[in-house]
């Protein structure tokens, strides 16, 4: 076997063990964790595939962004699968941040390690040989500036919707009346701001 | 030397478990989750033939696809969270207020 097919192998057989944890854990955190270690197994197999910007971006946004919102409304939520609320002291969710960062850790080191090898011992999945910055963050950007701006720009307003429209929908329903109704608008802008009632 | 084929039937094998995922699951939160495992089998998909063509375009989709994942869920765990405002909870047999 050569070198490419180690790589992919392992990654692959990561990938898919990881996704099946993702779909059978019982907790969510543990879920989420398994999640990014399969993103992070096919952040290897993009690099295989010399799309090494986009094995970047994969990491960024599903491991570093994604990841963490799922974390956070997890814990946010404290509920298990069967709906009961969980009493979670400090010891069980230090223990799973304890597990997760060591996971985490040793994901990102593999993926550091096998990309370096990949690029190394790169023949890629196809008889075309690729242009030395195939996949590259400037060739794709050229790409993506020229012949795709419009629908570059397009996606920031519509990340922008979507930003709005998660502030909007995850809002509490008190919040929502008193801001329809007018009532304790100004007094709650005051409390927010850290402006105590009386002092105004 | 690593055939298309194999990155597809990975790609398929992902999309599969994303699939069996959203059917099977009844936490939401996990529903979720796969979703984002069945987006990044589409990715890997368009990664391979991308690379086998030579043919930089299916990585500018992907690019494209990453950030409307990173919206949708970002709307999605919005409307979690007022799931569980609503005192629904996570489960998403207990989700039958547009159909009742």
């Amino acid at each position: 076997m050569t070198g490419t097919e180690v790589v992919f192998w392992l990654a692959a057989v990561t990938a898919v063990l990881s996704a099946l944890a993702t779909i059978t854990r019982r907790n969510p955190v543990v879920a989420a964790v398994c999640l990014v270690a399969s993103f992070f197994a096919v952040a290897v197999v993009y690099v295989l595939l010399s799309a090494t910007f986009l094995a970047a971006i994969q990491v960024l946004v599903y491991a570093g962004a994604i990841m963490v919102l799922f974390v956070f409304v997890v814990m946010v939520l404290d509920k298990d699968d069967s709906g009961e609320i969980r009493h979670a002291g400090p010891t069980r969710i230090s223990r799973y941040g304890y597990n997760g960062a060591w996971m985490l850790l040793v994901g990102f080191l593999a993926w550091v390690l096998l990309g370096t090898w990949s690029r190394q011992y790169v023949t890629p999945g196809s008889s075309l040989d690729a242009q030395p910055d195939f996949g590259s963050a400037q060739s794709v950007g050229r790409e993506l500036f020229y012949r795709y701006v419009f629908a570059f720009e397009a996606v920031s307003l519509l990340l922008l919707a979507a930003v709005i429209g998660a502030v909007v929908v995850a809002r509490s329903r008190r919040e929502r009346d008193d801001d329809a109704s007018g009532l304790n608008a100004r007094q709650r802008a005051r409390n927010d701001a850290g402006l105590s009632a009386k002092g105004v | 030397m690593v055939p298309i084929t194999h990155f597809l039937y990975l790609a398929g094998i992902l999309f599969l478990i994303g699939v069996v995922g959203v059917l099977a699951r009844r936490n939401v939160l996990i529903v979720l989750m796969s979703i984002e495992i069945m987006l990044n089998a589409a990715n890997l998909v368009l990664v391979a033939f991308s690379r086998a063509w030579g043919n930089l375009e299916g990585q500018v989709l992907v690019f494209l696809t990453i950030a409307i994942a990173a919206a949708e869920a970002a709307v999605g765990l919005a409307i979690v969270v007022s799931l569980f405002r609503a005192r629904t909870g996570t489960d998403i047999d207990d989700l039958t207020v547009l159909r009742d």
